[in-house]
């Protein structure tokens, strides 16, 4: 073999040693250089990121962008730059990009909290409700930085507007009850959760939480008319008018409270089922309510122009028939005509199902004509309203 | 039931105090004493190699951050007195250390690496590595359209052969030093030691050399040990989340391949046109040139492109993730081809690696939004067209088809899209090679009066195999066991003057028929073949061998058996020195 020279071999020992001392005073040396320098540009990244911060509140995500790419181009690591990039990235719709970072700084710390929502706000502008929900339970169970009770509260209140906005009611529901555990002591975490509630369908979750909101604030007016109108919503109407009245005394100027304190009043004044009322009272208001359904229908056929039978069943106008047993404003008219004979035996005994089946056609009245006649006011309205709850506890 | 332990006897201890020194002695020779075989120390030496070419790329990258914040400034927007002042100054400045100071620096610095290796038994001068980096270092950092890449391999191979010179290695050693020391290099700078070997192998050695590759892996992978120790392990980009779905698609990537071929020819061409041309004005203009082309790129940059200056890597970071229009990534490719020939061609030291990714990048990603303007159905992002692109511009640019798969996959991590990039790359690198048919470093080599070999010339070469020489076996083969009588007698009607003899139990050997007439005179044709031929066996060769390798034993015998790998008994055919010569004299013709 072509040996290197002899005097290679003799040295080797102590050539290896110079080796290992050159690469140690090189590391040093290197190492103080890339210090310095990485301190200096620490500095300049902290300037650029500054600017980007100032230009992002400003509104101005694209200077914003150009500020902390070059913070990130000075300061590659720092994690607190990469998330505000990726938070602007986010803002400004470049979403895979924003993902390449947060994906990045997911993987070097995934149990961090602010990551995860930044993660999952931009799964939630990519309507990607499974990963959405993966990253916002990510940092609500993960490690917040400060406050992380607050935060967490915070995120899972995010969690659910975007499931509510998303339509996904039951998962929304279901996240309601989980915050419902951890709220703090004060009313206006239950009025928002209450609000939550309610905007998932959950009136009786919903009319729970304005309660206890009301435990911790009696004074709180919107309070009061949550629980007014979650208990007018749900039929609840004499607790509604219980809340409205409330509501309208810290809040006098409430034109909405006042409708619905009267519709509640007018309900409560007009409904023949109403428990705890007498035998009499109950055949007055359901005669009431039947001529009102009558006048109801006559007016609404007048309005629409439409030609109702006389008793006999035959129309004024020629062509037009009617079967008594269709739901069509002359069908409804000819079975109020023949049921119009037996209000006198509404007191026998001996017509026990009578009541039911005359507040069926009041029903069937008032439903056809908000059909065709639009929403109705005054008694009419309580007439739809107990017809609505009566359908509902049918269901 | 164990035995208490009894007291040594002085003898005893004594000799395993013996024992023990002669170990510890044979250990510590065997360690650190003369005995270290070169091969051996030569491994050895390419980690110390490795570890500070990584500490000089830490440097070269630390001077070229500083320059760039000394002379762009640190803000994103320079004002129009940096970006087109600081490029055309500092290109005098460097113009004027190239033509005094450091005059081996123009350029990338493959070449001269390459040079290194086959001319100059792996001499190049520290001088040349001072230069580099202080020129590249400023030109880089001043907005020339240049990468830090080649110089960095230029920068390692100089340390190594400085290091190799001062320890007194062996002429064959310090030859191959230069490309230990440029994949060092390298993989500091680029941050892939798989790509950064392959690219040695490919284009510095021009051949695969099993010696070297050990040294050379060592050499890569202690430097990036170095580099990411002091520079973070951060790839170079930021991969967006790539996949490979639909085998449709492989249509739009060779469509890529097509696209990039044609971008890689054109800046292939506009450098092996402008170089000479530029390099041929009177010395005087020499100063000029750089700051010219520095003034030039500056205007691009001050009228809405300072993406194409510099390396460029934060761009290409950008446009893998759709941050740019498809024809502003057209506009960009264009104008980084044009900036780069200026830079380059006005000798400009730095390297081409990274203006080739950006090019590929942004050609890559505006060819994919074509694409995706026609066939909203692909599914892949424009920032996988991207990656895929900076590939392909790789491999038909660069020539280096290998180096460019690995770089892709090394760079994202995924492989995924291995097939994409194979057969865009592939598309690229052929369709480059039939419309420039010389490589681009071999062109600049060309240019500066050397040929080097390369390996795309080795692989195209066709290598003259025994078979192509080969003649069908002989009709009569002999037997060892049998009388020369008995030979004498089947061969006097035959006209071949040699005749192979099959030895047993394996083996040939060759008679003359003098032999066996004179044995038949001495009245020894009883003897049996095998007591009267020379103990030593003729050499045989296999058909697939190169012809080389028969040219070696032509000489021992008239006739050579060419024999079956499976069974050596079996005789495939025979050789001659006639020939062998008549083939190489044919192929020559032919040539």
């Amino acid at each position: 073999m072509n040996l290197p020279a002899p005097t290679l071999a003799r040295r080797t020992p102590l050539v290896l040693a110079a080796l290992v001392a050159t690469t140690i005073v090189g590391f040093a040396l290197v190492s103080r250089l890339v210090t310095r320098l990485k301190a200096n540009e620490k500095q300049i990244a902290f300037h650029a990121f500054e600017a980007g911060m100032a230009a992002y509140k400003g509104n101005d995500p694209d200077r914003a962008l150009d500020d902390f790419r070059a913070a990130l181009s000075y300061d590659r690591d720092n994690p607190t730059y990469q998330l505000s990039l990726a938070r602007a990235l986010r803002d400004t719709g470049r979403l895979d990009e924003a993902e390449a970072y947060l994906v990045h700084l997911w993987e070097g710390s995934p149990q961090d909290s602010t990551i995860n929502l930044a993660l999952a706000r931009l799964a939630a502008r990519r309507h990607s409700v499974d990963d959405a929900l993966r990253y916002y339970h990510s940092a609500i169970y993960g490690l917040w930085p400060a406050d992380p009770d607050r935060n967490r509260r915070q995120t899972r209140f995010e969690l659910i507007d975007f499931l509510l906005q998303q339509k996904a009611f039951a998962q929304a529901q279901a996240e309601l009850i989980g915050l419902t555990e951890v709220l703090p002591p004060e009313a206006a975490a239950h009025l928002e959760v209450a609000a939550r509630f309610r905007q998932a369908g959950d009136l009786r979750a919903a009319l729970g939480q304005y309660e206890l909101a009301l435990r911790f604030d009696q004074k709180n007016s919107a309070g009061w008319k949550g629980a007014g109108d979650a208990a007018f919503q749900l039929g609840h109407y004499s607790s509604a008018t219980k809340y409205l009245r409330k509501a309208i005394e810290l809040s006098p100027e409430d034109d909405t409270a006042h409708q619905q304190l009267a519709t509640a009043q007018l309900v409560l004044k007009t409904d023949p089922f109403l428990r705890r009322i007498s035998d009499a009272e109950r055949n007055r208001r359901l005669v009431s309510a039947f001529r009102l359904a009558g006048d109801r229908l006559i007016a609404c056929a007048a309005q629409t122009k439409i030609d109702l039978p006389d008793v006999s069943g035959r129309s004024s106008r020629p062509g037009s028939s009617a079967t008594v047993t269709g739901n069509t404003l002359p069908d409804l008219w000819l079975r109020w005509n023949a049921a119009h004979g037996s209000l006198r035996k509404l007191s026998s005994a001996s017509n026990a199902d009578m009541p039911d089946t005359l507040m069926d056609l009041v029903s069937q009245i008032e439903q056809q004509t908000v059909q065709q006649c639009g929403q109705p006011t005054g008694a009419d309205l309580a007439l739809l309203l107990i017809a609505r709850d009566r359908d509902g506890v049918d269901q | 039931m164990s035995q208490p332990p009894q007291p040594l006897s002085t003898e005893t201890a004594t000799n395993r105090i013996r024992l023990t020194e002669v170990l510890v002695g044979r250990l510590a020779r065997l360690t650190f004493n003369t005995n270290l075989a070169e091969d051996r120390f030569f491994l050895i030496l390419s980690v110390f190699i490795g570890l500070f070419s990584g500490l000089a790329v830490v440097c070269f990258r630390v001077a070229i951050d500083w320059s760039r914040i000394a002379l762009m400034g640190p803000l994103p927007h320079p004002s129009a007195i940096r970006i087109i002042g600081a490029p055309s100054a500092v290109g005098l400045l460097v113009a004027v250390l190239v033509v005094h100071v450091f005059p081996e620096v123009r350029g990338s610095g493959v070449n001269q690496t390459k040079a290194a290796l086959y001319i100059f038994n792996g001499y190049i001068p520290f001088k040349n590595a001072i230069g580099k980096f202080l020129c590249s270092s400023l030109a880089i950092g001043s907005g020339q359209s240049l990468g830090p890449e080649d110089p960095s391999l230029q920068i390692g191979a100089s340390l190594a052969s400085a290091l190799g010179r001062r320890l007194e290695l062996s002429r064959e050693k310090l030859r191959l030093l230069a490309p230990v020391g440029a994949a060092a290099g390298l993989a500091a700078a680029f941050n892939a030691p798989i790509s950064a070997v392959l690219f040695v192998i490919e284009e510095v050695i021009g051949r695969w050399s099993a010696g070297i590759l050990g040294s050379v892996v060592l050499s890569a992978i202690s430097s990036v040990v170095v580099m990411r120790w002091f520079l973070g392990a951060d790839a170079l980009f930021r991969v967006p989340v790539t996949a490979f779905t639909h085998p449709g698609e492989l249509i739009a990537y060779a469509v890529l391949g097509i696209a990039g071929a044609f971008a890689a020819v054109a800046f292939s061409k506009s450098i092996g046109f402008f170089r000479p041309r530029l390099r041929a004005m009177p010395r005087s203009t020499q100063y000029l040139q750089p700051a010219i082309a520095g003034f030039f790129i500056g205007l691009i940059g001050w009228f809405g492109a300072p993406q194409v200056m510099g390396a460029g890597y934060d761009f290409i970071d950008q446009a893998m993730h759709d941050q740019f229009g498809w024809k502003f990534l057209a506009i960009l490719a264009g104008l980084k081809i044009l900036a780069t020939t200026l830079s380059f061609v006005s000798g400009t030291p730095g390297g081409m690696f990274a203006p080739t990714l950006f090019i590929g990048a942004m050609m890559g990603g505006a060819v994919g939004g074509i694409e995706r303007h026609f066939f909203p159905l692909l599914t892949v992002s424009t920032g996988t067209y991207a990656l895929v692109g900076m590939g392909v511009l790789f491999a038909a640019f660069l020539r280096a088809p290998m180096t460019s798969v690995f770089m892709v996959l090394e760079v994202s991590g995924n492989y995924s899209i291995v097939v994409p990039v194979i057969v865009a790359n592939t598309v690229a690198y052929v369709l480059s090679r039939t419309l420039q048919p010389v490589p681009i470093f071999d062109v600049l080599t060309r240019q500066d009066g050397l040929v080097l070999p390369s390996l795309e010339e080795q692989r195209e070469e066709e290598i003259l195999r025994v078979e192509d020489a080969m003649k069908p076996p002989v009709t009569l083969i002999l037997n060892g066991a049998g009388s020369v009588g008995d030979a004498a007698l089947r061969t006097r009607e035959l006209r071949e003057h040699s005749f192979l003899v099959q030895m047993a139990p394996s083996g040939w050997s060759v008679i003359q028929r003098e032999l066996l007439d004179r044995m038949m005179k001495e009245g020894k044709g009883e003897l049996t073949l095998s007591s009267v031929l020379p103990i030593e066996r003729l050499p045989y060769l296999y058909p697939d061998l190169p012809l080389d390798a028969a040219l070696r034993c032509v000489n021992q015998s008239d006739i050579i058996p060419v024999v079956n790998r499976a069974d050596a008994r079996v005789l495939e055919g025979i050789v001659t020195r006639e020939d062998v010569l008549s083939r190489y004299q044919a192929d020559s013709v032919a040539d």
